[in-house]
């Protein structure tokens, strides 16, 4: 990606978490109709990524509707300096998809991380989102693939698997500690590719 | 989990970005993270990082029914507590009217409740869909659909149980239809209705049975507030009964099948039944719906249409 298309793509992921905040702050106002244009647009990106960790659509539904209840709920709790509404909606909603994941003991022995890679649909309905969010998920991917397989493996057998350290480390046959390193550098090397959404979100 | 140190926690914070450690562990380090300088902008960072792979994920569109139904339900229960906690408004809201038509005496939607219940179908259609519906008389019909989805959704659809079996199966076992009291008691306002309405499909100890066929359709739901002790049932598409015959719902425990009553859809195929009964909060294993005769039985004989697991 060049400049200015990075440039346009941050200025994108601007605008459309300024519209995020504005119907959150909407819903601290009690209206009701800023609820259901956020699950408008987030409720999409929402199913897909608890559908991915239960793997259960009626489950992946109810997650979806504890989430945004949920963040109707909390809604003045949500601060703009700390991230995008859209990563706090799908935080909420993948420690609830864990939640139940890790409660029923339902660990699936496979692992789809590949597939997770290399299939990459159509986000949205809206136009605009889509090529916001087609955009952002292709940096998303890059900075990703640009990871040492062994750090790309545990971040993806921990977000991805909804796995433990501990169960990282069984999957893997590395120690504890090999893991939490790699975890951890995996982190910071993400961070700066990733950024930009950072930024964008304040 | 005693304080950790500011060493032992930064190390975990990617860890704790990822949901990947114990939960005590996990709260401990946060614990640490809400007053170090360094450790909880770290930790933001951090999350706000993960959460981006959130979008990696393939994209899945949801049942669009089922979306449109949580949608509606979401922006109901939002308006419920709205309303609530602006109780002190003069008159009657008209949500609240028209949840008193769940009450199984087969009242129509009020003006004011339609009116809410038509914003609700154009907000959950998709744009395209609105539009053309101006245009195209297929398109009408589609919306004349989801009007009668939505209405399902939204839990304001009309009772069609046959209500005297209901009752007697019910007080046979102490379990008191709040269909009844909804219209017997003075006292009971139309807020206060629509409070126990959202109340009793909402709240924390609220455990949800999702209801499908043997072919893993979806349903519908009970919502069962284990606090409040009040069932709801919420059911769509579900076909007519044969002649003579009627829907009866059983809560199924280890060794028990104790009837919920028993109901007929409308022609849309929905029906909606509540109804108050005290069970062990970890007794229920599932929920079914059979074939009875009419005015339900009080075992079943029938096969199961419909069921749901009542997972722990």
């Amino acid at each position: 990606m060049n400049p200015s298309e990075q440039e346009l793509s941050y200025s994108r992921e601007v605008r459309s978490n300024a519209e995020d905040v504005a119907l959150i702050r909407r819903m601290c106002d009690a209206d009701e109709t800023a609820l259901g244009a956020l699950y408008d647009r987030w409720a999409r990106s929402l199913y897909s990524l608890v559908f991915h960790l239960l793997k259960d659509p009626d489950e992946a539904e109810d997650v979806v509707e504890e989430t945004f209840w949920q963040a109707w709920r909390k809604a003045s709790s949500y601060e703009p300096s700390r991230g995008a509404v859209s990563t706090w909606l799908l935080t909420i909603g993948r420690r609830r998809a864990l939640d139940r994941l890790r409660a029923k003991s339902r660990r699936k022995e496979e692992s789809t991380h590949s597939g997770v890679l290399a299939d990459i649909a159509s986000p949205a309905s809206d136009p605009l989102q889509m090529v916001e969010s087609s955009e952002r998920r292709s940096n998303v991917l890059t900075a990703l693939r640009e990871l040492p397989d062994e750090q790309r493996e545990v971040l993806e057998l921990g977000y991805f698997q909804g796995l433990s350290q501990s169960e990282i480390a069984d999957t893997t046959g590395q120690p504890l500690g090999t893991v939490k390193t790699r975890m951890r550098l995996a982190m910071q090397k993400l961070r700066e590719p990733l950024s930009m959404y950072r930024e964008g979100a304040q | 989990m005693n304080s950790l140190t500011h060493e032992e926690a930064y190390v975990e914070l990617a860890a704790v970005s990822l949901d990947a450690l114990p939960a005590d562990l996990s709260a401990a380090v946060r614990e640490h993270a809400a007053i170090c300088p360094e450790c909880g902008p770290e930790l933001s960072v951090m999350e706000e990082t993960v959460a981006q792979l959130g979008l990696l994920v393939p994209q899945r569109a949801m049942n669009l029914g089922h979306g449109a139904g949580i949608r509606s339900r979401l922006i109901m229960r939002a308006r419920g507590e709205r309303e609530s906690r602006s109780a002190a408004a003069p008159g009657p809201p008209d949500i609240a009217r028209g949840v008193a038509s769940l009450s199984g005496l087969g009242h129509r939607l009020t003006p004011g409740t339609q009116r809410a219940v038509d914003a609700e179908v154009k907000k959950a259609l998709p744009p395209q869909k609105r539009q053309r519906t101006v245009f195209s008389r297929s398109n009408v019909m589609a919306m004349a659909a989801s009007v009668a989805f939505v209405i399902l959704a939204i839990q304001l659809m009309r009772v069609t149980s046959d209500r005297n079996a209901m009752r007697d199966e019910i007080a046979s076992r102490s379990a008191t239809p709040v269909i009844h009291d909804t219209v017997k008691s003075p006292t009971f306002a139309p807020t206060s209705e629509k409070e126990a309405l959202v109340k009793a499909m909402a709240g924390p100890d609220v455990k949800i049975v999702p209801l499908s066929t043997s072919r893993a359709t979806r349903m519908g739901r009970m919502f069962w507030n284990r606090e409040s002790n009040d069932w709801t049932m919420v059911v769509y598409t579900m076909p007519p009964p044969k002649p003579g015959k009627t829907y009866q719902v059983w809560r199924v425990t280890k060794d028990k099948k104790i009837s919920a009553g028993t109901f007929q859809p409308d022609a849309s195929g929905h029906a909606f039944m509540q109804a108050k009964y005290q069970l062990d909060r970890n007794a229920l294993k599932a929920v079914a719906i059979t074939e009875e005769p009419m005015g339900g039985m009080p075992s079943p004989t029938g096969q199961i249409v419909v069921s749901g697991a009542a997972t722990p």
